[in-house]
């Protein structure tokens, strides 16, 4: 019995110094907060080793959640990797610090299409990490039309088969485009024409989905879907039935980004890291790996030729001509939200 | 007396710490406004109440409330026999019973949940299934459905049922009913007249972490039911998060904390005059 | 001792289990099949285990997440039984009260009690970390215990206790000798809530989380824009084999020799 007792308090004194041991470490360390594997793991260990410092890599699952957690005071990262819009917002709220470009030669390997892009003019705050389109991807087994608009969605063949990214922007912005206008506008007329528009669709939706919309047309569960590029890609190798296409009417461009948030305490360090990402070897070896596009030019010929040679990846110029950012519409978010939760909350 | 209540002292002082302040910050922010940049800025209204009132908003809530009532029902009916076989059964079934009931849900819920999805997929086993057996002729879309989320949820909160009935039936008094089948009373009556009454604790406990958990879990609409219907749940992080309108999520979290404990009130009273009535009637 | 079981509740709960377990055979099966997405049977692999000990990312979120669990059940636990029994002699209006107050960390939605407590944390200046998590963490847990031992001692009564103390035992003595034993299911229950609540908590942990302080929920949340890795389900087959051994070897070892089994579980 007593030999228990210590035994517990034996216990209690190793979870004490477990939890204070891990400070203890003198290397410099970088702090990245992404969403998880978003890195190829050897790229990051190579890092470690060049530069003798300890990567600290955190992760979320989300903007949204990355922007209320920095907002409400969450620190102590020194790297973030938020989307095009979410880049545009944080500028305004004042939570990045200016990049310093000496720190980042490379920087100018970034292909032109993704410099000074609109929601970060001169690239002061960020620099792009991957980027893709939104189209549609379908299933040739069941869809035997050849779909070239998003007005193919509404289609009754497919009906109970389509599969809708769960992001209210995205999708009101596609309606929007349906309609031959901008993604991203503040008229309220134009979005409630939209959200009418959207409305006519729903009977058709087997769900909306962002995250697992790869595993859902892999299985064939649904049959046509608004997916990103880079998913559609993934889609394909598993299930090399599906097709994708940017409609006629044009699609949304979006990126992830590289920045640094105010507060950071390895600011030097974060550039260095960006700098070392944009290494042409370096980038190729990544990207090979996390099998998204590389927006290094200088990177091309160390790819393999199955990387340079997939369509969904490498979007054409022609393709790329027709996409738009999503911007950010101020007090209209409200109005774009009271919508899009009329939309889903599965009433009328 | 004197001595229990400097016991509690670092309860309180923990609560009012870590709950108290925090909430009465939501309090106060759910009265204030917003700048299109989603900050909180200081200017008392009462708006974000005012927006509750939607019958949008209010037909969610609806639709919450009746999810989390059907949820606890089915897991007080679900859980209550198998509660009572462990508890009745040998002590050292019990602990096994139980941490065999438990251990499941140590295993990451989204992957507990996605599993499900595997299972009830239209080329999924339960279609394969009934198909090999001739039972339907078509695959059945059982994913994206009401039922796929009411499944969902009874499956994720069993564990918080069947702990506080083990509790309870565990400690009831098993001379009682044996004098009651020695008197000749039948097992269904010695069940609804002893049993029971004695395990309203346990009902009671159960219950309300059900109800509540169920009204908060929105995981399960969106993985399971295709986020073709919302919680309030849903809404309420969607204005803390996509919608950036802190004031209005804060506003809807009080009425939710609010209606939530008269609900729980509610039921207690409703649970407490029911024992009252069998005392009386014996 | 004889059971007093009907067969049809003995069907029930067996039924009960398999629906309880049907998922868990699944993420196991599919910790084996070799492809990472498709959801169709594409061959057996140990892969994913090989790869899991390689990937010292999830290895960090696992190893922070049982931390953080074990303290944070010890310390609810504790806290927990003692604001149940301390309930029961305060005034009926103070009971009310209080009773209203442990309530609410269950009833308060999730991301409230994150983001509230992180603008609190922030305040405080306290850097965010486990220590951080384990705070938020018992804050909720107790709550869970606190109600499930309060279910075992609304049916108990004092009278025992009372007459425990008539006949000259101390308080601790009769803490010791009548009420923990009393209470024991109620507080074994109560922390089996309390580790499941903790090592399965996304939303109150990913706001008061800081660097190196991930842990598995929100790792897996992490990686769900990408796909969950069947390392995952690796992993959970292991936790799962790992934790019904210990507890069988525990139930062994207190088991062992000893003829008064409901003694030995308590620990002193």
């Amino acid at each position: 019995m007593k030999k228990m007792r210590w035994a517990g308090l034996m216990l209690a004194v190793m979870m004490v110094l477990t939890l204070l041991s891990g400070c203890g470490s003198s290397k410099e360390t970088l702090n990245i907060y992404s969403w998880a594997d978003n890195f190829d793991e050897e790229v990051l260990k190579e890092f470690e080793k060049q530069f003798d410092v300890k990567i600290n890599y955190d992760v979320f699952a989300n903007n949204e959640d990355l922007l209320a957690k920095i907002k409400a005071g969450g620190n102590g990262y020194d790297l973030i990797q938020p989307s095009d819009y979410m880049v545009a917002t944080m500028i305004k709220q004042d939570l990045l610090e200016p990049l310093n470009k000496d720190n980042i030669p490379n920087w100018t390997n970034i292909s032109d299409t993704y410099k000074n892009p609109s929601f970060d003019p001169d690239n002061k705050y960020s620099l792009v990490y991957m980027s893709g389109v939104t189209g549609i991807a379908y299933n040739t087994k069941y869809v035997k039309e050849e779909i070239s608009s998003w007005a193919d969605l509404w289609n009754p063949e497919y009906k109970g088969k389509v599969i809708l990214l769960d992001d209210n922007r995205e999708m009101i912005g596609m309606a929007l485009k349906k309609a031959g206008l901008s993604n991203s506008t503040t008229d309220e007329a134009q979005i409630t024409a939209a959200v009418d528009d959207l409305k006519t669709l729903l009977p058709s939706v087997l769900a909306f989905d962002t995250d697992n919309i790869k595993q859902k047309m892999i299985q064939e569960e649904g049959w046509i879907a608004t997916v990103w590029s880079g998913d559609a890609s993934v889609i394909a190798q598993n299930n090399p039935d599906v097709a994708f296409v940017i409609p006629k009417e044009g699609g949304t461009i979006w990126s992830d980004n590289y920045a640094i948030p105010k507060g950071s305490k390895h600011k030097e360090l974060a550039e260095k890291f960006i700098n070392y990402m944009l290494d042409p070897e370096v980038s190729a070896k990544n990207y090979e790996s996390i099998g998204y596009s590389d927006p290094n030019t200088k990177a091309t010929p160390f790819h393999t030729e199955e990387y340079n040679n997939d369509k969904m990846i490498n979007l054409s110029e022609e393709e790329l001509s027709r996409t738009e950012w999503l911007g950010d519409v101020g007090e209209m978010l409200q109005v774009y939200d009271r919508f899009w939760t009329e939309l889903k909350s599965g009433r009328e | 007396m004197k001595k229990s209540n400097l016991s509690v002292l670092p309860v309180i002082l923990w609560l009012c710490l870590f709950l108290v302040v925090p909430m009465l910050i939501v309090v106060g922010i759910s009265f204030m406004g917003r700048d299109d940049l989603g900050n909180v800025v200081l200017d008392f209204n009462l708006e974000s109440y005012s927006r509750f009132f939607d019958p949008l908003y209010l037909g969610i809530y609806w639709d919450t409330i009746v999810l989390s009532v059907l949820t606890t029902g089915l897991c007080l009916l679900l859980s209550y026999p198998l509660a009572y076989y462990i508890a009745n059964a040998g002590p050292k079934m019990q602990t096994w019973g139980l941490v065999l009931i438990t251990i499941p849900f140590w295993i990451n819920f989204l992957i507990r949940t996605y599993a499900w999805v595997l299972l009830l997929r239209t080329q999924g086993v339960v279609n394969n299934v009934l198909l090999d057996f001739g039972l339907i002729q078509e695959p059945l879309q059982m994913l994206y459905t009401k039922g796929a989320v009411l499944l969902g949820m009874v499956y994720t909160f069993i564990p918080f049922m069947v702990l506080p009935l083990y509790v309870a039936l565990d400690q009831m008094d098993k001379k009682l009913l044996e004098a009651a089948s020695d008197l000749g009373a039948s097992r269904w009556k010695s069940f609804w007249h002893i049993t029971l009454p004695q395990t309203k604790s346990g009902i009671m406990t159960g219950s309300v972490l059900v109800y509540v958990s169920t009204t908060g879990m929105f995981v399960v609409t969106d993985i399971l039911g295709g986020s073709k219907s919302s919680m309030i749940s849903n809404i309420i992080q969607s204005q803390f998060l996509g919608a950036r309108n802190w004031p209005f999520g804060s506003a809807l979290s009080v009425i939710f904390v609010i209606t939530s404990l008269i609900m729980i009130a509610l039921f207690n009273r409703a649970l407490t005059s029911k024992h009252m009535k069998t005392k009386e009637g014996r | 001792m004889k059971s007093k079981n009907h067969p049809l509740l003995g069907i029930h709960s067996l039924i009960m289990m398999v629906f309880i377990y049907v998922p868990i055979a699944f993420i196991i099966a599919y910790s084996f099949n070799s492809s990472r997405l498709a959801a169709d049977w594409s061959g057996f692999t140990f892969d994913w285990y090989i790869s899991l000990f390689g990937n010292r990312h999830v290895m960090e979120a696992l190893s922070n997440s049982l931390i953080i669990a074990v303290v944070s059940t010890l310390v609810s636990t504790v806290l927990g039984t003692i604001s149940a029994l301390a309930i029961r002699k305060l005034g009926k209006k103070m009971k009310v009260g209080f009773g209203g107050l442990l309530y609410l960390p269950i009833i308060i939605p999730d991301i409230i009690m994150g983001l509230s407590l992180l603008v609190l944390f922030n305040q405080f200046q306290m850097p965010l970390g486990k220590i951080t998590i384990i705070i938020a963490h018992i804050t909720f847990s107790m709550s869970y215990v606190h109600v499930v031992i309060t279910t075992r001692l609304i049916g108990m009564g004092n009278q025992l206790e009372e007459a425990a103390s008539d006949l000259g035992a101390g308080a601790w003595q009769t803490f010791r000798y009548v009420t923990l034993p009393q209470i024991f299911p109620g507080i074994i229950a109560g922390a089996l809530i309390a580790f499941t609540l903790s090592l399965d908590d996304f939303m109150v942990s990913f706001f008061v989380s800081g660097p190196s302080s991930t842990t598995l929920p929100i790792y897996i949340y992490g990686q769900v824009k990408r796909g969950i890795s069947p390392e995952i389900n690796a992993l959970c087959t292991i936790l799962i084999l790992v934790s019904v051994t210990l507890i069988f070897l525990a139930q062994f070892m207190l088991n062992r020799g000893k003829g008064q089994k409901k003694q030995s579980v308590l620990p002193f």
